[in-house]
């Protein structure tokens, strides 16, 4: 029997009722993130029998799956993005959401993202960027900035950050932004925008682990690590214009590319209909 | 050559000559006829110019014996692929080479098949069509007709004819 | 329903296109895949024939996400279908153990080559026999065949499909790249002569809320896949019936795992399924799978001639694995061989089914080539001696 919740929550509607409270951390980003997901369905009128959700494995897989009321595949390690591939392919006219972390997504499984933004196919991820493995304990991740202490660099991380919004617009999504849970309404703004477009789109949503990061990085509090967005964070369009020693450290943030490309469904259905025109089955070409 | 109820074929030359498609064909006949037929291929790592080798084992009884160990016939249409498959053939067994190609140091019958292609089908590509026109001609393991209907399932479209003109021309060859 | 291929005929195709033409029949409609010898032909043909019956093939950037797109394909409704050799095998064992969890029907095609590593990536073995049963990790079970011809690659293909889509189950065809590559006399069937299994979907909304659950009694639960309104929950970690993780209660990681493995296992009469000869009265018996089950068979033949009364066992499903099957020959044999292109792996399982019944006698061998009938032949005769 699903649990009786209280609550004045708008968005509750949209969660499952019987995985909550939720098992984030207080103070954790994810249901910041959590939140401006189903703010952005709710204001663009998505029905959630038309949306299938797909993560990976760590405290941001959680956000899909068990808390969002939809469809939602909760896969293995770094994968979602390619069973939402097979997801995407054969469910064509619904709306396909990834919402998994940063060593999820951009490290065991950074091929997969390189390749579907590459394809271009019409799947919305949200990634969470903690900087950090926290689900395991707070190990070193691909994001992990130059020089922070995490439990697997204890004296210092000797390895610089991948710079995962870029990447993506490199490999060629259609739609690529970057956020902090501190820029809450340009968030739900920007996964709005990337859930209307055709192709590949990118939320890097910037998320507070004040427990495995902040802790140890001289930002224990919440607070202190949204302090630390609010006054790191730099305007695209401000970022421009600026040299790469003054960037040093900053998070540039905003949309970096919407654009019309190709989509990979679309192109995957065409090809059928242009192959069965030119070499169709018709009734006097039996084989 | 009259039947035994298992013949074991194989074809040999160089990549390029079309050996595998000329072994496929044959098999595909046998096929037609309801014979059992396997039909495995050897050949180097190279699309172009390596050793090339398909080998048939086509039967009246169900094929258990998949290699070729004992070659009741064997066509070489090249000294490399020759060189590299005599050993194969069974005491007695027939050899077939393109005369002009191949040297052998044994008992052979053949026709210079790539001469003949160039010559009198007017397209070099078809020496496998005319060895293998040939090779029917001289073992009568399938049927003339068996053979043609594979060429037009199996040739590119638009090269039935030239194919099956060469498949002629070597299997009158054969006859004579 | 038109085909690109000839059906209700035979042709001459190689076993690899075998495959593909048979999965088309049997209702595939969705393949991913990553190249690789000796298994590239099949990824090739489906590529050519999925666009022209309005199925999708694509190319995944690695096998790992090729296993990943089909589960995600299967869940969106499709009978999927992927095919790897050894290093793609390895690495999709992290999502096969996935699509085991989660119950999800696909099938996975190995054409075997010669490992460990790159190996020898154009020969033959069968190897990999123990990863295709126990590769992935954690208890499970899932359901593995082993065709010996063309014929037999097409008619198991079909039947992968069917038992995965009937008991929910990743199916691996274990074949090997001499099956794969070579060409033989194949008798495609028409679609009408086919009976095909579709996966049992929810009756209703209330059935549609136990994904996991045996409401049914038959251990296989209704499939409520994505896309019609149902909310479904399907998740790696140990869940529920309604498919809520679970990942500390015991009683509900020991009853989701029991019902996986019996689900197979209590079903064992329907899928089991193997060819004997000569094992009415026979003193030696052959025990084999796939290819090198032909080379063995004219050896049996052979013995025979020369007063010897051998006998071959041929299995064609190697899990579940028939242990009872095996006992019983044990109990009439003198002595049992196992002929296999490996180190000895089906000879253990083989040796627990006979359970010190009677001797049980390895004949393995790698490298590429199949045991030729006489090399069976000379170590037989080699014991009567």
């Amino acid at each position: 029997m699903a649990k009786e919740i209280y609550t004045k929550y708008k968005m509750a509607k949209y969660l499952r009722k019987e995985a909550l409270p939720t098992a984030l951390c207080p103070g954790c980003g994810g249901g910041t993130v959590l939140n401006a997901f189903a703010n952005a369905i709710d204001q663009l009128g998505i029905d959630p029998r038309d949306l299938v959700v797909v993560s990976g494995i760590g405290c941001s897989a959680w956000i899909a799956s068990p808390y969002f009321l939809a469809d939602t595949l909760h896969t293995t390690h770094g994968r979602a993005i390619a069973y939402a591939t097979g997801v995407k392919v054969g469910l064509p006219d619904k709306k396909v959401v990834v919402i998994s972390g940063d060593g999820d997504l951009a490290g065991i499984g950074g091929n997969h993202l390189i390749h579907a933004a590459r394809r271009n196919i019409d799947i919305t991820v949200i990634l969470v960027n903690n900087f950090i493995y926290g689900m395991t304990g707070g190990q070193v991740a691909p994001t992990t900035p130059f020089g922070a202490i995490t439990t697997t660099s204890p004296y210092r991380n000797v390895e610089h950050p991948l710079n995962i919004a870029e990447t993506v617009t490199s490999a060629g999504a259609s739609y690529v932004a970057r956020w902090t849970t501190f820029h809450v309404y340009q968030l739900i703004e920007s996964i709005k925008r990337a859930l209307s477009v055709k192709g590949f789109a990118l939320v890097e949503a910037i998320s507070q682990c004040p427990v495995q990061f902040g802790r140890r990085n001289r930002m224990k509090t919440p607070t202190e690590m949204l302090r630390w967005f609010q006054r790191n964070s730099v305007l695209i369009s401000k970022a421009r214009n600026m040299s790469p020693n003054e960037l040093e450290g900053k998070i540039v943030v905003g949309e970096l590319v919407n654009r019309e490309k190709p989509e990979f469904t679309e192109e995957l259905n065409s090809l059928i209909e242009e192959v069965s025109k030119h070499y169709g089955l018709g009734d006097n070409n039996a084989d | 050559m009259g039947w035994v109820i298992t013949m074991q074929i194989r074809l040999a030359g160089f990549g390029g000559q079309g050996v595998i498609l000329a072994g496929v064909i044959l098999g595909d006949a046998a096929a037609i006829e309801g014979l059992n037929v396997i039909q495995t291929q050897d050949y180097g790592s190279q699309s172009r110019g390596g050793h090339s080798i398909a080998d048939l084992i086509i039967s009246k009884d169900p094929i258990y014996d998949l290699i070729v160990t004992k070659a009741d016939v064997l066509l070489a249409l090249a000294q490399l692929g020759y060189d590299s498959t005599k050993e194969s053939l069974r005491e007695g067994g027939l050899l077939i080479v393109d005369t002009e190609l191949v040297q052998p140091d044994r008992e052979f019958t053949g026709a210079p098949f790539t001469r003949i292609a160039e010559e009198e089908v007017g397209l070099a590509l078809t020496v496998n069509m005319v060895a293998l026109g040939y090779l029917v001609a001289k073992t009568n393991i399938v049927k003339k007709e068996s053979v043609e209907e594979a060429i037009r399932r199996r040739v590119p479209k638009g090269t039935e004819e030239i194919n099956l003109k060469a498949f002629r021309i070597g299997y009158e060859e054969g006859t004579k | 329903m038109r085909y690109p291929f000839p059906v209700g005929t035979v042709d001459f195709i190689q076993g690899d296109e075998a495959i593909a033409r048979a999965a088309i029949l049997a209702g595939c409609r969705f393949y991913a895949g990553y190249p690789i010898t000796p298994a590239s032909e099949i990824f090739e043909a489906m590529s050519i024939y999925m666009p022209l019956v309005d199925g999708v093939s694509i190319q995944m950037e690695d096998e790992i996400g090729s296993i990943a797109a089909v589960v995600g394909a299967s869940w969106a409704g499709a009978k999927s279908m992927t095919a790897t050799s050894g290093p793609g095998f390895s690495l999709m064992m992290e999502n096969l153990g996935y699509a085991i969890m989660t119950e999800t029907p696909l099938v996975l095609v190995n054409v075997q080559r010669s490992g460990p590593s790159t190996g020898q990536p154009t020969l033959a073995a069968q190897g990999d026999l123990m990863q295709a049963i126990w590769g992935t990790h954690g208890d499970h079970s899932l359901i593995v065949l082993a065709p010996a011809t063309v014929q037999e690659a097409f008619d198991m293909t079909i039947k992968a499909f069917n038992l995965a889509e009937k008991y929910r189950t990743p199916v691996i065809l274990l074949t090997d790249a001499e099956v794969g590559h070579m060409r033989e006399r194949v008798y495609a069937p028409h679609p009408d002569e086919l009976e095909l299994i579709y996966r049992k979907l929810p009756a209703n909304e209330e059935e549609a809320k136990y994904p996991f659950g045996d409401i049914h009694g038959d251990l296989v639960p209704p499939m409520p896949v994505f896309g019609k309104g149902h909310h479904t929950y399907v998740t790696g970690l140990t869940h529920d019936e309604k498919g809520r993780p679970k990942t500390v209660e015991s009683e509900i990681h020991e009853k989701l795992l029991k019902r996986i493995v019996e689900k197979i296992e209590k079903n064992k009469k329907d899928i089991v399924d193997y060819e004997g000869y000569g094992l009415e009265d026979a003193e030696i018996v052959i025990i084999g799978f796939g290819i090198v089950t032909r080379s063995a068979m004219r050896a049996v033949k052979e013995l025979r001639k020369k007063g010897i009364k051998a006998g071959l066992l041929k299995l064609n499903v190697l899990w579940p694995f028939d242990f009872e099957l095996i006992e019983r020959i044990a109990e009439k044999a003198g002595k049992i061989y196992v002929v296999e292109m490996n180190l000895g792996q089906l000879y253990h399982m083989v040796k627990e089914g006979a359970n010190g019944k009677v001797p049980v006698e390895l004949i393995p061998k790698i490298g590429g080539e199949i045991h030729t009938p006489k090399e069976i032949i000379e170590r037989i005769k080699d014991n009567l001696r």
